[in-house]
């Protein structure tokens, strides 16, 4: 149970750019990548700003190479493939490989387009092959020839934290030797439409942890981080990019879909997280928050760093207002960012906040903060139904 | 790792949610091809105030899972696990017929909310006020696999001395409808034996089952889980059978150990084609268990409680066995599912 998990790549597309590289750059420029919808098929494309890829399916199908799949299979394809790439895995087969995604929405992307056709009796019933969750996941985890492990997870917003925190448990209980984690989801007009009934979709770019923002802005994208054991990694003599040390998983027990206002499952995720990483708060140099933006989760996560961190909180931000809410892939996206962080020495900020928020004593960084050294990183993802799961990198 | 079964419930098409009751002068038919569950009386769990907006399988889930903490005498586990193949079909059906209907306006949100994957999850924690691992595993016909191995790799960490863990899928007309018009439903006329049939398509089914597990054993045990395993693929018969010899090694058992197959036939001959000829050639009694609750993603919930069931009473529905077999000193019971002949998975069921 002792053995160490070590992240050996890593891989991502979101509105900031289509690989790490990309994604390094938008960050360090401060370029935001939401903006007015081009791709999504609604009857809101100009009423609210996301963040998408910039990319049609069709261009994504040939960007992939793998068929003519749905925009949540290409997308989650395109993300693993890079990470596989830069763990420099060319064989599988050589050891015990899973693959564990998250997503909430699936085929949805498709069903939604087909579902008036489908009421109305016409014979539009193909979506049926793509809509159960566990689809994409099958046939990303077949192009990439991985057979061992392959499920998947959908605990809403913290979906991909899960996963990430399954792949290190399965790698740790050793029923694997690496495993391919994160998660992928794509716009759709199902969520779209959902979040703006709840009324916290924020119609100019999202504020997150600023006194009057409004709410989020959804995104898009795909991240995965490819674990490997510590004996592993030893054997191949492998290149890491950091430590995933901690992991915790709790549920606020609270609401549905509001959390509690002193932030109670976000405090327990994290203390658990650094239950496993039996490290002090103190050690932290960088929280990536989940910060979406909406009034009520900034100011319940606010309270639960300040509680946890005795209101001495280490620099935090939330990147979500570069790719937009990107819900099951929220996590695998951040741990992404939150590595990039540790290997540049660098702190991404906060954008576009302005004014202090009355019900906390914290601030986010404002403007990039680079040559700082980044040894630890925590990293946070709530979702419906109290899910809270917190991550924390180290550099070695 | 071997996880205890100290409580159990099952929300199925008969009335399993009646201990005493067990499946007595069944046809060996499937009684229909829509397998739709026998509800409990909701309101002994749920508030009518919360049960209001609650759709079929939030009502289904939440109950079962407190019809299982209950039989534990527990009031709160450690850890919630849930697998669902499809989630919160009805909600997620309403939201996109009214988003279809309006033209993506004047929506609400409550079907939208209780789309998520994760709502039974969330509203078992609400209600048990578990602050403990909260999980759901969204991988079709493995969902429930998935979700079993994770409860069983938290009790070995000792993250978790109690995890209460579910099986739930529901039927609504659209998804019938989707299905049928898919092919994946049996034509009314042609529903027969499951062992027998030669038509396509299956009974679709729904329902819940969940279970209270723990590391050791407590006065309230009734059988233990001795492995779950998972297959992406399986090529042929024989790969299973090897798959099956593996497995049942991994549990210390050996393949004349075994007492009963309950084998997830579903009836549609074309896919259950490897299955059945595995059937034949392990030579053992098989029990087809989709008889009872027809095919749907997490089947293989109910086939863990019918299992853990039969252990408990030492016998077999007579109904999902061929030729009036008599099935006695039922020590060990082996569960081998797959759906459209894509997953497998397999699990072993043991007396105490």
């Amino acid at each position: 149970m002792s053995t160490k998990v070590y992240i050996t790549g890593m891989g991502i597309i979101s509105a900031i750019g289509d690989s790490v590289e990309e994604t390094l750059q938008s960050l360090s420029d401060s370029k935001t990548g939401i903006g007015k919808i081009n791709y999504l098929e609604t009857f809101h494309k100009d009423t609210f700003v996301v963040g998408e890829v910039k990319h049609s399916n069709n261009e994504l199908i040939e960007i992939a190479g793998i068929g003519n799949y749905n925009r949540t299979t290409l997308l989650g394809y395109i993300a693993a493939r890079e990470a596989l790439k830069k763990a420099s895995i060319n064989d599988i087969k050589e050891a015990r490989t899973g693959f564990v995604s998250a997503t909430t929405i699936a085929g949805m992307c498709t069903t939604e387009l087909l579902y008036k056709d489908f009421l109305e009796g016409r014979n539009n019933t193909n979506f049926i092959d793509s809509h159960f969750c566990g689809v994409s996941t099958n046939d990303i985890a077949k192009h990439l020839g991985i057979i061992d492990y392959v499920t998947t997870i959908s605990t809403a917003c913290s979906s991909a934290a899960n996963a990430i925190m399954l792949g290190a448990r399965l790698i740790k209980n050793n029923i694997l030797d690496r495993v391919v984690v994160g998660g992928v989801d794509p716009l759709s007009k199902f969520t779209l439409n959902g979040f703006n009934t709840l009324m916290i979709l924020d119609k100019e770019w999202c504020k997150p942890f600023d006194e009057n923002r409004k709410g989020l802005n959804l995104g898009e994208g795909a991240a995965y981080l490819v674990l490997e054991s510590e004996k592993l990694v030893k054997e191949k003599n492998k290149n890491i990019l950091a430590q995933l040390l901690g992991y915790g998983n709790a549920n606020d027990a609270y609401h549905q879909t509001a959390s509690s206002p002193e932030g109670h499952g976000a405090l327990l995720a994290m203390q658990n997280a650094f239950k496993v990483a039996g490290i002090h708060p103190d050690a932290i140099d960088y929280i990536n928050a989940h910060g979406t933006g909406t009034p009520n989760n900034d100011s319940s996560e606010g309270i639960a760093m300040q509680t946890l961190f005795n209101n001495n909180v280490p620099k935090f931000s939330s990147t979500k207002a570069f790719t937009g809410h990107t819900l099951a892939a929220a996590a695998a996206i951040e741990a992404v960012i939150s590595i990039l962080a540790i290997r540049n020495s660098m702190i991404f900020p906060c954008l576009n906040r302005s004014t202090q928020m009355s019900d906390l004593t914290i601030t986010p960084v404002n403007t990039l903060e680079k040559n700082i050294p980044v040894n630890y990183v925590l990293s946070n993802s709530f979702g419906f139904g109290g899910n809270c799961s917190s991550l924390i990198f180290s550099k070695n | 790792m071997t996880a205890y079964i100290n409580g159990l419930s099952c929300i199925s098409h008969h009335n399993t949610i009646d201990e005493n009751y067990f499946f007595e002068n069944l046809s060996t038919q499937p009684p229909s091809n829509k397998l739709l569950a026998t509800e409990p009386v909701y309101k002994e769990y749920i508030s009518a105030a919360s049960m209001r907006r609650m759709s079929h399988i939030i009502k289904m889930g939440l109950t079962a899972g407190l019809m299982s903490m209950k039989k534990a005498g527990s009031e709160k586990p450690d850890a919630i696990i849930i697998g669902t193949g499809i989630g919160c079909y009805e909600d997620t059906d309403t939201f996109l017929r009214s988003m279809s209907d309006n033209n993506e306006q004047l929506l609400t949100p409550t079907a939208f909310i209780q789309s998520t994957h994760n709502t039974v999850g969330g509203q078992l924690a609400l209600t048990t006020k578990c602050n403990g691992t909260n999980f759901t595993y969204v991988h079709q016909n493995l969902s429930f696999e998935y979700a079993l191995l994770d409860s069983m790799m938290l009790l070995n960490e000792n993250e978790a001395t109690t995890v209460l863990v579910g099986a739930i899928d529901e039927i609504t007309p659209s998804l019938f409808e989707l299905f049928y018009r898919t092919d994946r439903i049996k034509k009314t006329e042609d529903l027969q034996s499951i062992w027998n049939s030669t038509s396509k398509g299956y009974s679709l089914g729904e329902g819940a089952a969940f279970f209270n597990i723990s590391s050791t054993a407590t006065p309230t045990t009734q059988a233990k889980i001795t492995g779950v395993k998972c297959k992406q693929h399986i090529e042929n018969a024989d790969e299973l059978i090897q798959e099956t010899d593996l497995f049942l090694r991994s549990c210390g058992l050996q393949i004349n150990q075994i007492s009963l197959v309950l084998s997830g036939n579903c009836g549609d001959e074309q896919m259950d084609k490897k299955i059945s000829e595995f059937n034949k050639k392990i030579n053992l009694p098989i029990g087809y268990f989709k008889t009872l609750c027809g095919e749907y993603f997490t089947a293989s919930g109910f086939a863990m409680w019918l299992a853990a069931t039969i252990i408990k009473k030492q016998v077999v529905p007579q109904a999902i066995l061929p030729d009036s077999q008599i099935v006695s000193n039922i020590q060990h019971i082996l569960i081998v599912n797959h759906y459209h002949d894509k997953e497998y998975s397999l699990m072993c069921v043991s007396v105490c």
